[in-house]
């Protein structure tokens, strides 16, 4: 490729290369890909122009299906077919059999503690799901980027525990991504608002999505964001709002409640358009079989009234957590298909005493803002200053003590990165080891909390009761990811863990699975390659062309030109068809017969660079 | 004290008023210099300095943000640690905070939500005043233990201000 070489005086042979990331909103019901595209953050869509990808995986033999189709196969296939699987992420087997019947997946014990889906291609645990929803974001933002991602800033939500957060990185690894920060979806979502680059204050972000309800409690000063306090309902959401007209329907047209699993699914999906369609018209025509009549909005306002004073109760609680009065908050965004119902709207405006925002679409904001902050931390400058995001941790942080009871460390909303130490001792004579249980969780009892990680500190030099200090130290990075590490003071014994969370993974799984990928991934790699080698073909023959028309006349004679033209046409030909290694050939020998060409435009390139200019010149 | 005074951290004089929005103005400036977010693509050894960096950060921030930890701060750096639990002998504001406590719970059964208000108010100008308070003798040696006192009852009240916080979610159930 010598011809790329020539390039003029003073100036690179290639432009400023923007280093390529993304934002990922992975999401329990729908995921998105956005990214940074001349100065707009926006979603990036699929080959159909769809932005939106359902969560949904279904595996079969040969091959994994991801998004509409695998969605729509979960009534047919429903063991193969994982939807919301952003529930079971972190989750132990004892966690998941809590979410009882409404899974109809079969469930294994693996190596650790989590538990595998079976399914027709084998065992999956719920970070490898994750990992094919991501990998087909990664494949989408490739292809509409043109180029390979520095890295992704992934959204989780702000209550998730040490363990999800380990395991939405695990699923992140696992589809080739680099995680430049896991990123709190409200924090994303005032990202989107550009609420950084002016209003100073404090800003509530009120999100209502399918299934759970978040609020949290930002204060911005100067480009900085400051998590506050966070809280919320994880069994609050839209699929409620559906619910309550569904038994509104079966109660208005004298329906017996005890419905076939078919007939309810017809019910809720007529619930759910109503629901839909009272957010642009006043009435609307409800029909179910022979039954028919009309749904205004205010008696589907009554109907919703008791789920939204719930969450404007957990709003009331998370802005006393921050040590504020709800007028000292400037600012209200929505987040999450649910906050386009008016009557949501309409509450949020009369709690706050203010109108919020709700010009971003409420499915996309959060992509978009992370998308926005992916750009910064991949190294762009953008305008306005870079933003720094000072997050909190959700969950207080803590240890067992004697009697089962939860000492905290570290109290709920503390801003990371933090490091707190806390003394102990020996409670026996003569004692040698200690066991360090650590804990997650508001509660008193350890029963109560969740437990992240166990671990023995031994060599404890023989002492009375009481007299051995020791140091234990949390310290959470701006992942939200815990270290713990306990140290004897006076002999200096020492023993840390990096807190592998009691339900991720264990390196033996990560191994295989990384295995696995890399099997499933050959179709991936090959498609890769071809498309690297189109785009190498792809640059010299423009190379040739361009250096044809400038040099061609000047430089060459008929034949030679001729033997050029015929190898360039041959790669073109190529080029429309998918095998690879005839197109690397091709290139290579396309590149060999303009190698005099090139050679020659060098010298007269030289040469005329040299012309009119003395020894003495040349010689500076 | 093996880490350097928290004051000297924000360029500060170790002092009980403290102009609260410098101390926020500089915390800010700091965390964007020492953030691990700021050091996404250096080597490990970077990120784990960053890391380190921004904990002490915080950590110093959050001690002297809130006035009953800066003036616990402020006697451990000119006198000696303090445990956190002992017996106060202080019978004086053991008798107030019966009063306190007796008034909290009739606010409870009588779910009385303006009374609530009220009583957040006059915490607040308590608050206010033992600050004033401490402010005036902590740095006096030979008033130390009045100066202990002060910030036991700062802690209290701060433990105070929890529970009505708690009450307050109670009455909103």
């Amino acid at each position: 490729m010598a011809l790329l070489q020539i390039a003029e005086p003073g100036q690179s042979p290639q432009p400023h290369q923007r280093r390529l990331a993304v934002g990922i909103d992975l999401g329990t019901t729908n995921s998105l890909v956005a990214a940074l595209r001349s100065g707009l953050s926006e979603p990036l869509a699929d080959e159909q122009g769809r932005v939106i990808l359902p969560s949904a995986v279904r595996y079969h033999v040969d091959r994994v299906e991801v998004g509409e189709s695998a969605k729509l196969a979960a009534a047919t296939d429903p063991l193969n077919t994982i939807v919301s699987v952003k529930r079971l992420m972190g989750r132990g087997l004892s966690d998941v059999k809590q979410l009882g019947d409404q899974l109809p997946y079969r469930f294994v014990g693996g190596e650790s503690h989590m538990p595998f889906i079976e399914t027709v291609q084998g065992p999956k645990s719920p970070v490898e799901v994750s990992a094919d929803i991501l990998k087909v974001l990664r494949q989408r933002a490739e292809a509409a980027l043109g180029g390979e991602l520095v890295g992704a800033v992934i959204t989780v939500p702000a209550y998730f525990d040490d363990a999800q957060r380990q395991a939405t990185k695990d699923a992140a690894k696992l589809a080739g991504l680099n995680v430049l920060r896991l990123l709190n979806e409200p924090t994303a979502a005032a990202v989107a608002y550009g609420l950084d680059q002016h209003a100073e204050g404090l800003v509530a972000i009120y999100d209502l999505g399918g299934g759970t309800f978040d609020i949290s409690i930002l204060r911005l000063t100067g480009g900085v964001f400051e998590v506050l306090a966070t809280g919320g309902d994880s069994a609050l959401g839209g699929d409620d709002f559906d619910h309550a007209i569904a038994g509104w329907i079966i109660e208005q047209a004298g329906l017996s409640a005890d419905l076939d699993p078919g007939a309810q699914r017809h019910l809720l999906q007529t619930a759910c358009a109503a629901k839909e369609a009272l957010t642009d018209t006043a009435t609307v025509e409800v029909a179910y079989g022979e039954w028919k009549t009309a749904l205004t909005r205010e008696a589907f306002d009554a109907l919703i009234e008791p789920m939204v004073a719930r969450s404007l109760k957990a709003c009331r609680r998370a802005v006393r957590d921050s040590g504020v009065e709800l007028e000292d908050v400037k600012a209200v965004v929505m987040v999450g298909g649910s906050t386009r119902v008016p009557r949501v709207r309409e509450a949020v405006a009369e709690a706050f005493g203010r109108q919020p925002l709700t010009e971003i679409d409420p499915d996309q904001v959060v992509a978009i803002g992370a998308a926005i902050q992916a750009d910064t931390l991949a190294g762009n400058k953008r305008d306005g200053g870079e933003l720094l995001l000072l997050d909190v941790i959700p969950l207080s942080l803590g240890l067992e003590t004697m009697g089962g009871l939860m000492e905290k460390v570290i109290p709920r909303n503390t801003t990371i990165p933090v490091a707190r130490a806390q003394d102990f001792t020996t409670y026996k004579d003569g004692q040698s080891a200690m066991m360090i249980h650590v804990l997650q969780g508001e509660r008193e009892l350890i029963s109560d909390c969740r437990s992240l990680a166990r671990f023995e500190l031994r060599g404890i030099p023989a002492m009375v009761a009481g007299a051995a200090k020791i140091r234990v130290t949390f310290q959470v990075d701006a992942d939200g990811l815990l270290n713990v590490s306990a140290r004897e003071l006076g002999s200096g014994v020492e023993a840390s863990i990096q807190v592998k969370p009691s339900y991720g993974l264990t390196d033996g799984e990560i191994a295989k699975m990384l295995k696995d990928s890399f099997q499933h991934a050959s179709d991936d790699k090959v498609a890769r390659v071809l498309r690297e080698q189109q785009v190498d073909a792809q640059r010299l023959i423009e190379a040739v062309q361009g250096a044809l028309e400038t040099d061609g006349d000047r430089l060459l004679d008929a034949e030679e030109r001729m033997v050029i033209e015929l190898q360039m046409q041959e790669l073109s030909e190529l080029m429309k068809g998918t095998d690879g290694y005839a197109i690397e050939q091709q290139t290579k020998r396309l590149s060999q017969v303009t190698d005099a060409f090139a050679a020659r435009r060098l010298d007269s390139t030289v040469k005329a660079a040299l012309a009119g200019r003395n020894l003495n010149e040349i010689e500076e | 004290m093996g880490t350097p005074c928290h004051f000297a951290l924000f360029q500060m004089q170790p002092a009980f008023q403290l102009d609260l929005e410098q101390l926020s103005a500089r915390y800010l400036e700091l965390a964007r210099g020492v953030h691990p977010d700021r050091f996404a693509d250096a080597s490990e050894a970077e990120q784990r300095r960053a890391l380190e960096q921004s904990a002490n950060l915080n950590e110093a921030y959050q001690t002297l943000k809130h006035p009953a930890k800066r003036a616990r701060y402020l006697l451990a750096i000119s006198g000696h640690e303090l445990p956190l639990e002992v017996t106060v002998h202080d019978p004086e504001f053991l008798l107030q905070q019966m009063q306190w406590r007796e008034e909290l719970e009739d606010l409870q059964d009588s779910a009385d939500l303006a009374g609530v208000a009220v009583f957040k108010r006059r915490l607040k100008d308590a608050q206010q005043t033992l600050n004033e308070s401490f402010a005036a003798c902590w740095n006096d040696a030979a008033q130390r233990e009045q100066a202990e006192r002060l910030m036991r009852r700062m802690q209290f009240l701060d433990k105070l201000t929890y529970e009505v916080r708690q009450l307050e979610e109670r009455l909103d159930d």
